[in-house]
């Protein structure tokens, strides 16, 4: 353990490496793309220069998670600890094959601009703050990096209508759930006089929950619901999703949501321990919600991009499960989720980008009939990552599930596991016709599916993250352990798995 | 040869083997090319068969307990191992399966003409899976296999099929996956509540069953999750109709693995799990009534809807709706013969509806038709034919000297003391089954030879004579000289009656059938 003074700026610096190594690659890149942004080469530059800082931050988490870093005292501004590196590397991770899955999709689709990579860069350092965000102001200065960077990239394809609209209709949304987020924090600050998580924790463990606090935790409830696409509020995320370019459409769907995930959760676990009972019910209510409505609308979706829409959602409402806990168990059952769930449905977003059309773009389910017999890779990876979404053992998927299980049972709760479980019943009835298209009917014609190219990038994140889905759906005791350590610091109780004895 | 097979540690690696051949399998498989998939499949399963067959000799049938134990850690942190073992309850069950995969191979031989190589992989992963569900001992190992197996089951019925496939092949998935997943909330909360009190997370059976009793509480709801995966799965009266359906479009392999084996799953499931788990709610009286009502409503159902199916396919598939009938049955009586008989009902059943799923392919690949009404006379052209299926159809009936008899028999016998009036009903059962069994034999095969086309059908090759003798004289064999098979399930049955007998409600004789039962009589 090296304890780190958080007061002192040497501390801070220390403390935020990953951020302030990305920070200053984002100011590199950000200066070579204004020499260099005509040509073609320029956007593929710009991708791996991106690709490159990612990986700088990856270095400055491993630097912080190896070394052990730890606060002096209360954590000022910014965690030290698993779950702020737990969920920064599968951020890392999605930014990265975001960037590998885009490098030739907006060369293809026409999107050439180096912007769009810097752009990513700049959200996924929003993400970084979010994810390690130990007080409300660094919280929310993360979020709007993190919002503001992608309301770009969903407009970001500006000569088609839809994209427009994906656009604004996200920054409208996004803008009114920031502002419902920031008057949140505003009224735990009148309440407890404290932005800093712990201490706000501190303040109100002395007393049940007071009216002001209490308005401010719903506040920030919904404003998280509309971040990680919780139903009610998640009426944004199929248009958007939709009209976005589909590896951002991906990306929007695995590391904002990791991101806001795991800022909820810690809002949750440190600052309000003690209300269990005021948001408990909320929580399970937005979980039974989302689950049952995503699920169900997205049995009526033709457009598979509408179809992974919609089951983003019913995924946030599985994730919101162990949020109910509330536990140690049910952080560190968030984290792995996140990271199964995300690995999964980047990859299925990439699948995805490379059998689209150039121009007309919506790929129904129907028109990937027969894909087996003229692109068998393809298909058998977008089954093999449709079966871990719908969590079928022998997949990272079923790992996931049956951790969020564990951690919800754990404190004694059967009905939202078993809604869980009856929302991935119903989960089947979208996941499997799409595998069945694939291999079980014969293609329309001869020409079909020719366009459907990988390019070298593409198939080496696919590949990689399909390898992820299967070697640790066999063995996941690497990311278990970590998951399960990670969530160690927060949270009340150990967990009973790990001192109990066997 | 029981010493040479110690010296080798036989009892040490062969579950372990067995589960990885198939898997190997499936890779070389993969890479072999396309004109040598079967043949590499044949060689594997050939291999596994003969592997397997050492089980016999080691197997020792006077212990009660698990044997060739293996128990490796795999995710320590949450208490769950690689734990596999073999009883009496399971021995034939994984002999059955190795022993079928030649077969299954072998008949699928000119059958499969297209990706042929996809066939063959996906058949020997399931495999794998079988044999993982009738062997893991860690419900955690166990619900991976159980579940695994339905995804090579999918695509064998989705693709290789015939018409309604899709629908037949989503049908199975969404049914017993339905099934399943409450199972895993059970299995997840079993192991929670039972660590919570005794301080240790496992998923190991025997930790379970050990402090089984501290489920009591929530009994009723932990079983009705488990009770609704095998009954899916069994399948038991109401829950059957995936079954015409998936055995009626599914490949010839395909109907064979899922009457053989995957229906032997849900029953085993009720004998290893649902019941030793929860016995006091399982065989409480109402339970009891419920279940005996379902199992001689299905029994009856199966018989009489079996005998108006037009497709001699949809005949065998309802046959066994009816067949399993009896394993329910016997398993609830919970008597040492009972239980056994319940054991042999499903080896039987394995051999004899396996036979003629096999015999009905090969009518099919002839005619391309399934249709009874498309034949007649068939006895004329084919007489091997005629005379294979006449045989495995009089074991199915249950005729004495032939293998349906001896399961039958000891189930009706074991349950008489039990449950009178529902086995009486099951008893003139039997009659049924000869009705649909023989009458369909007749129209098929005894008839006046009335279509031309049916003058062309060819008698058995030497390849399909290879299929069916085996099974033939499997049956034959079973029926005259049962002995060797009672000997190693014997002490399986009577340690289960020893585990449930205290909890049998003995408070007044069994319940009656029920309204349903009556109505359907």
């Amino acid at each position: 353990m090296n304890q780190l003074n958080l007061l002192s700026p040497i501390g801070v610096t220390v403390a935020l490496l990953p951020e302030v190594l990305l920070s200053a690659w984002i100011l590199v890149v950000l200066l070579v793309i204004s020499w260099r942004h005509e040509r073609v080469e320029d956007s593929y530059l710009a991708g791996w220069l991106s690709l490159g800082g990612v990986g700088l931050a990856g270095i400055g988490v491993a630097v912080l998670w190896l070394g052990g870093a730890a606060p002096a005292g209360v954590p000022h501004m910014v965690a030290l600890d698993g779950f702020r590196y737990g969920a920064d590397a599968v951020i890392l991770l999605m930014a990265a094959g975001t960037i590998l899955l885009s490098l030739r999709y907006v060369d293809r689709q026409r999107l050439l601009a180096p912007e769009y990579h810097l752009l990513i860069l700049l959200a996924t350092d929003g993400m970084l703050f979010l994810a390690g965000a130990e007080d409300m102001i660094v919280l929310f200065l993360g979020l709007e990096l993190m919002s503001v960077s992608v309301y770009v990239l969903a407009g970001f394809d500006r000569f088609r209508r839809s994209s427009a609209e994906a656009g604004l209709k996200y920054f409208l949304i996004g803008a009114f759930a920031s502002a419902f987020l920031l008057y949140g924090i505003a009224l735990i600050y009148g309440a407890t006089g404290e932005t800093n998580l712990v201490r706000i924790g501190e303040r109100l463990a002395s007393a049940p929950l007071s009216l002001l606090a209490g308005l401010g935790l719903g506040l920030l409830l919904i404003g998280f619901g509309f971040k990680v696409a919780a139903v009610p509020f998640h009426m944004w995320a199929p248009d958007v999703y939709d009209g976005a370019p589909t590896p951002i459409a991906g990306f929007m769907a695995t590391g904002v949501k990791t991101a806001a995930f795991a800022a909820l959760v810690r809002v949750l676990l440190e600052s309000f321990p003690t209300a269990t009972v005021v948001w408990q019910p909320v929580i399970a209510a937005l979980a039974l919600a989302t689950i049952v409505l995503g699920n169900t609308v997205a049995l009526a979706q033709q457009s598979l991009k509408r179809m992974l829409a919609y089951s983003s959602i019913a995924h946030a409402g599985y994730v919101l499960v162990a949020v109910w806990a509330g536990t140690t168990l049910g952080a560190g059952a968030v984290c792995f989720y996140l990271f199964a769930y995300s690995v999964t449905t980047l990859a299925s977003f990439g699948i995805l980008a490379s059998i689209e059309h150039v121009g007309s773009r919506t790929v129904l389910v129907d028109d990937l009939e027969g894909l087996y017999s003229v692109r068998p890779g393809a298909a058998l990876a977008l089954s093999i990552c449709l079966l871990s979404l719908l969590g079928f053992p022998g997949t990272l998927g079923f790992i996931g599930k049956w951790y969020l299980i564990a951690a919800a049972v754990s404190e004694g709760q059967y009905i939202l596991p078993v809604v869980m479980v009856l929302g991935t019943l119903v989960s089947a009835g979208y996941y499997l016709p799409v595998i069945m298209a694939m291999t079980m009917k014969p293609t329309r014609s001869l020409e079909s599916h020719r366009q459907v190219r990988f390019s070298w990038a593409a198939r080496a994140a696919v590949a990689v993250a399909v390898a992820m889905i299967l070697v640790f759906g066999v063995w996941p005791t690497g990311p278990l352990s970590t998951a399960l350590k990670s969530a160690e610091t927060l949270g009340r109780g150990t967990p009973a798995v790990l001192t109990g004895k066997r | 040869m029981t010493a040479f097979l110690a010296a080798i540690g036989y009892e040490r690696w062969i579950l372990q083997v067995l589960l990885a051949v198939p898997l190997i399998g499936v890779a070389l498989v993969i890479i072999s090319p396309t004109r040598w998939a079967r043949v590499t499949a044949l060689v594997v399963a050939l291999f596994e068969f003969v592997v397997s067959l050492g089980i016999l000799w080691t197997f020792d049938p006077s212990k009660p307990g698990l044997q060739f134990v293996t128990k490796v850690d795999w995710l320590p942190q949450f208490g769950v191992s690689y734990y596999v073992g073999l009883d009496g309850l399971t021995i034939f069950m994984v002999l059955l399966s190795t022993a079928l995969m030649p077969l299954l191979v072998w008949g699928s031989w000119n059958q499969i003409d297209f990706k042929q190589r996809g066939f063959y992989a996906l058949l020997l992963a399931l495999k794998t899976g079988m044999l993982g569900v009738f062997v893991a001992m860690d419900l955690f190992l166990f619900y991976c296999f159980w579940e695994l197996l339905l995804i090579p089951m999918f695509f064998i019925i989705g693709i290789w099929g015939s018409g309604n496939r899709r629908y037949a092949s989503e049908k199975f998935f969404i049914y017993t996956f339905s099934g399943s997943l409450l199972m895993l909330v059970a299995i997840v909360a079993m192991v929670w509540l039972v660590g919570q009190q005794t301080g240790t997370y496992s998923f190991a059976y025997d930790h379970i069953l050990a402090h089984a009793a501290l489920l009591r509480p929530q009994a009723p709801w932990l079983f009705a999750a488990f009770a609704l995966a095998f009954a899916v799965k069994v399948p038991v009266f109401p829950f059957h109709t995936w079954l015409p359906d998936a055995h009626g479009e599914a490949p010839t392999a395909g109907s064979v693995d899922l009457a053989v084996i995957l229906l032997k799953m849900g029953t085993y499931g009720f004998l290893r799990f649902a019941i030793p788990f929860f016995p006091a709610f399982a065989l409480s009286r109402g339970v009891t009534a419920v279940v005996v009502t379902l199992a001689v409503t299905g029994i009856i159902y199966g018989a009489l809807v079996a005998m108006v199916q037009p497709d001699l396919k949809r005949v065998v598939a309802y046959s066994s709706v009816s067949h399993l009938g009896f394993v329910i049955l016997g398993i609830w009586a919970a008597t040492v013969q009972s239980v056994q008989g319940a054991i042999m009902v499903m080896i039987a059943h394995g051999l004899s509806t396996g036979a003629l799923f096999f015999l009905v392919g090969m009518l099919y690949e002839r005619r391309h038709t399934r249709l009874i009404a498309d034949f007649g006379g068939v006895a004329r052209v084919a007489p091997l034919l005629a005379t294979a299926f006449a045989i495995t159809a009089f074991a199915s009936i249950g005729l004495p000297g032939l293998n349906g008899f001896v399961g039958e028999f000891l189930v009706l016998l074991g349950s008489f003391g039990r449950f009178p009036i529902p086995t009486l009903i099951a008893t003139t059962v039997v009659v049924f089954a000869a009705a649909y069994l023989l009458w369909a034999v007749q129209r098929v095969f005894f008839n006046p030879l009335a279509n031309p086309e049916n003058e062309k059908i060819r008698d058995l090759g030497p390849r399909e004579l290879a299929v069916v003798i085996p099974l033939v004289g499997a049956m034959i064999w079973m029926g005259l000289y049962p002995q060797p098979l009672l000997r190693r399930t014997e002490s399986a049955a009577r340690h289960y009656v020893e585990l449930v007998q205290p909890y049998i409600d003995h408070t007044r004789p069994a319940p009656p059938a029920g309204p349903v039962a009556e109505a359907a009589r």
